[in-house]
């Protein structure tokens, strides 16, 4: 089972993934609490790509694959024409538990794709970045 | 989402109803904004109809929290949903706000 999704590089557009994460959990029964998650951390890679992978001002693409494989897992794929950039490589926050007036704002949104995804693959194909992400699902 | 916001005692209690994500996170912006240039320092956050915040909103909370501190307020939220309990402790949050279980506690703790 797979569904596909194709956006542009506009913040607009984020509701239609929040659409297609709820869509696609309904159809494949994925509980709410997972899916709050996997929307959090589309949402996370999809603001990143539109507001860092290009520095023009046209449209471009971002095309996100979704599917169940076996033994439950949930893949998604993310692929965008934008600068190569992989996830894999920022080290995670080091301020986690800083006080209030040290703690910087930003590295919050990788460190949920890290947290919640129980695994990540990057490849850099031509000039398209291809990020997977996996998820055990626990059906209720 | 909707923010309902009212004076309750010497705080404003701003009640979430919604998502704040990377699409409207200003408006909450906005909202803190408009209290604390009105000297409005002291504020209740009530998260128990809010049910999804991504790092946009985070970063909101934060840099709303560092301005309140900076002007001797005080910043004060309640009411979270285990799932965005699970949030703060990921992201650390849980540490740096003070987090009430519901809106009265929190209302108390402000006098």
């Amino acid at each position: 089972m797979f569904k596909n999704l194709k956006i542009n590089n506009n913040i607009s557009e984020l509701n239609k993934v929040a659409l297609f994460i709820e869509n696609i959990s309904d159809d494949w029964e994925i509980p709410v609490k997972e899916m709050l998650k996997i929307n959090l951390v589309l949402e996370e890679i999809i603001s990143n790509i539109i507001y860092y992978a290009f520095d023009d001002k046209s449209t471009h693409e971002i095309n996100i694959h979704a599917s169940i494989m076996e033994n439950n897992i949930l893949k998604i794929t993310i692929e965008d024409e934008g600068k190569e950039f992989n996830i894999l490589e920022v080290p995670p926050p080091d301020n986690l538990n800083a006080e209030v007036e040290e703690r910087e704002i930003g590295g919050l949104g990788i460190h949920f794709v890290k947290k919640f995804m129980d695994k990540i693959e990057y490849q850099r194909n031509e000039n398209i970045n291809k990020l997977s992400l996996f998820k055990n699902i626990k059906f209720d | 989402m909707k923010i309902k916001d009212q004076k309750i005692n010497n705080a404003i209690v701003l009640e979430i109803n919604g998502r704040i994500d990377t699409s409207n996170y200003g408006k909450i912006d906005e909202v803190f904004s408009k209290h604390l240039n009105k000297n409005e320092n002291n504020i209740i956050v009530d998260f128990k109809e809010m049910d999804y915040i991504s790092s946009s909103g985070l970063r909101i909370l934060l840099t709303t929290f560092k301005k309140i501190k900076a002007k001797k307020g005080n910043f004060m939220l309640c009411s979270l949903q285990e799932n965005i309990k699970e949030i703060f402790d990921i992201s650390g949050f849980t540490n740096i706000f003070k987090i009430f279980a519901n809106q009265e506690e929190a209302i108390k703790e402000m006098i």
